[in-house]
């Protein structure tokens, strides 16, 4: 029997998608470097249908790429080899709360702004948060162990899932740690799974843990005067204050963000770099503590104006500034890099970062943002209007090892936050050692033996 | 000429709005308060006509508990000169409000009194117009334009049926609409010089004024939640549902 009649055997023929614009669409994620060529899509309604779709391509010899929200930024989703994408946006519900456990069980579709609500309605809060919560989902989410503007504070996904349920490449039902908070029994597959990209196996459920609603929060936006200084101001309101975000912006970020999306500027004063820095106020001490530390910066000459929100809405407006970034500057192609080094090491490593950038690609504009306060740094360069996409790529990736050299020097990451994927595979080797990887390919055996969950990402 | 702005401290815009469980009120306990969005749109509109060389006084003023406090420090970061509490702990009704803002006039003699055209706690709507009457004043409500020309202000209004422009004289009161301006965020050092300005305490009962309330809340209740919707399996049935479930065929 041909593939596809048992795809519309095992879903029915309304859930498995072979036309064109579905295969276009569903075959790709946010990267726009490859050309999707997946043989169809489906979307699995239960565990047991994953199963039985592992089951089949296991024996088939076809491979599986699993796709959520398509928000990555690497690869990790695309399918263009006549993989059989298994899309969970039927998988989209919410079945179990327990508000004692404070946990919830969510089906992987479920997308993260739609967890933060069903939190909020419960008086609670699910604190992974990004620029595309409103589109992605949980498995991605997991899968990518994904971090975002709040990880100063909370963490990355991984510290919310207290249990998730998988199908592995074998075609085995695993259902891990039970939502258990303790749970000292031998090795924790959950953990494997939290940001394997998807390559040992389908997530087809995850208990998300959530916790108290944050009060009042309290947005500043300072204008900082260099990287040391803005490092500076990272300590002195760390020292002073639980922060819950310390996000920075460089002056052409905002200035694009101005120009493109007419945003207003926080204040008139320029400055070479902006920090966001976010804050509960459920005392009046704590507004009290943050002023001081604004004073004593701008008094070390750090900081040369900011502003605090009034509101929430102010404090939304504010976030606008930094969490739109990545939207608006999609419009010119950029080639984004996402770096990570020890929170201590940002200006140096910084500092030669831009040195290889500018002495190689003087004529590109360069963008710098990120989560300053996890030592995590975006840096997009963008596509100047006369190059055509291909030139520019490679122009970028022949800079590439010059940055993730410098990174390797410093016991960096080529990749903080946005996985390998496909587009990062070659860099690998910069943040992990051979032995490592050769680890790597060993547990996926272990769980994929037949190679058929998204093959050909990460190593 | 001196410009007196009305702000109210209300529930934030971005809270999701509790009513208490015995049906007596919203929930505002440990709750995120701020200023009335209108006000600030109120005061942004002062601060302009100062920048302009229009306003040279501008006087914040609020009628509410000393928790009030807050939202006179955030319109004097803005860049109000002074503020005056007028304290009273049961918040009186739009009328009450009216009366001891038509004495602080007495007080203060403003050539303009801007409020926002309603408080998004109750949506009353009612201040600005009962102020207007009482003082005698002309009014421009749910103003989204301002120009202040000599003795009188040319002011474009929100309507149902479009813009008006209407003239008035001098003293008089506006009320603002959401268009009027983008209110700016005070700077944190104007915030720290805001915690030094002058706030004026006078209690409510000091104004000899009568401040009964004239309603009753019988009983708050939260809006009806919405159905779910329901996916029918094709267009026969979704006939035969309008026709006989919601009536509408």
């Amino acid at each position: 029997m041909n593939i596809l009649q048992q795809l519309n055997d095992i879903f029915t023929p309304e859930r498995v998608l072979t036309d064109e614009d579905s295969l276009q669409n569903y075959g790709k994620d946010w990267t726009q470097v490859y050309t999707p060529d997946p043989l169809a899509i489906v979307f699995p309604t239960s565990t047991e249908e994953v199963q039985a779709l592992v089951k089949m391509a296991n024996e088939e010899g076809v491979a599986l790429v699993p796709s959520g929200g398509r928000t990555g930024l690497c690869g990790g989703a695309v399918a263009m080899n006549k993989e059989i994408v298994v899309s969970f946006d039927r998988m989209n519900k919410i079945l179990d709360f327990n508000s004692i456990d404070r946990s919830v069980v969510c089906q992987p579709g479920v997308i993260t702004q739609q967890l933060q609500n069903f939190a909020e309605e419960n008086n609670l809060f699910y604190p992974v948060d990004f620029g595309s919560s409103g589109s992605s989902q949980l498995g991605g989410n997991i899968s990518t162990n994904a971090g975002g503007i709040k990880v100063v504070r909370y963490g990355l996904t991984r510290n919310w899932v207290l249990g998730l349920k998988v199908v592995t490449g074998a075609g085995e039902v695993l259902d891990l740690n039970h939502g258990l908070v303790k749970n000292a029994t031998g090795y924790d597959f959950r953990h494997l799974f939290i940001g394997a990209e998807g390559t040992l196996g389908f997530i087809t459920e995850a208990t998300m843990r959530l916790t108290n609603i944050p009060k009042n929060l309290t947005v500043f936006v300072l204008g900082v005067t260099d990287i040391p200084a803005l490092m500076q101001v990272f300590e002195t309101f760390q020292n002073t204050i639980e922060l819950s975000a310390f996000e920075f912006f460089s002056e052409d970020t905002l200035s694009l963000m101005v120009n493109d999306k007419g945003y207003a500027r926080p204040f008139d004063t320029e400055a070479p770099y902006y920090a966001l820095i976010e804050f509960e106020v459920d005392h009046e001490s704590k507004e009290e503590s943050a002023l001081q530390a604004f004073e004593a910066c701008a008094e070390e000459g750090w900081v040369v104006d900011g502003v605090m929100s009034q509101s929430l809405q102010q404090a939304k407006d504010l976030w606008r500034l930094r969490e739109d970034i990545s939207e608006t500057i999609s419009a010119y192609t950029p080639y984004k890099n996402d770096l990570s080094v020890n929170i201590s090491k940002v200006p140096e490593y910084l500092d030669k970062v831009e040195q290889a950038v500018n002495q190689n690609y003087s004529e590109f504009k360069v963008l710098w943002y990120g989560h300053i306060g996890d030592g995590n740094l975006h840096l997009n360069i963008l596509k100047p209007d006369s190059m055509e996409v291909s030139e520019f790529f490679e122009q970028c990736s022949k800079v590439n090892p010059d940055i993730f050299e410098v990174t390797k020097k410093m016991n960096g990451s080529v990749s903080a936050e946005h996985g390998i994927g496909i587009i990062k595979k070659n860099y690998l080797k910069y943040s992990r050692s051979k032995e490592e990887v050769e680890l790597m390919a060993s547990v996926k055996k272990i769980f994929d033996p037949k190679g058929i969950i998204n093959p050909g990402k990460i190593f | 000429m001196k410009v007196l702005v009305a702000v109210k401290r209300v529930v934030d815009y971005n809270v999701r709005i509790r009513v208490k469980s015995d049906g007596s009120g919203v929930d505002t306990d440990n709750v995120v308060m701020s200023m009335n969005p209108f006000d600030e749109n109120g005061l942004e509109e002062a601060l302009r006509m100062k920048q302009a060389g229009v306003a040279t006084e501008i006087v914040a003023v609020t009628v509410g508990t000393e928790q009030s406090q807050d939202t006179l420090r955030s319109a004097l970061a803005m860049g109000a000169d002074r503020a005056i509490l007028i304290n009273a702990e049961e918040a009186p009704e739009p009328l009450g409000i009216a009366k001891l803002l038509s004495k602080v006039v007495e007080q203060e003699q403003p050539q303009v009194v801007i409020l926002g055209k309603q408080a998004i706690d109750d949506d009353s709507n009612q201040t600005g117009q009962m102020l207007a009457a009482l003082l005698n004043w002309p009014q421009g409500t749910f103003a989204s334009k301002a120009e202040f020309e000599g003795d009188s202000v040319n002011l474009t209004r929100e309507t149902d049926a479009g813009l008006e422009t209407i003239k008035i004289n001098l003293p008089a009161i506006i009320t603002t609409d959401l268009r009027l301006n983008e209110p700016r965020l005070p700077k944190l050092p104007d915030i720290m010089k805001a915690k030094k300005k002058p706030i004026d305490m006078v209690e409510a009962a000091s104004f000899g004024v009568d401040l009964t309330p004239r309603l009753e809340v019988v009983s708050v209740s939260a809006p009806e939640a919405r159905k779910p919707g329901v996916i029918v399996a094709n267009a026969a049935e979704l006939i035969d549902k309008l026709k006989n479930e919601a009536g509408v065929l």
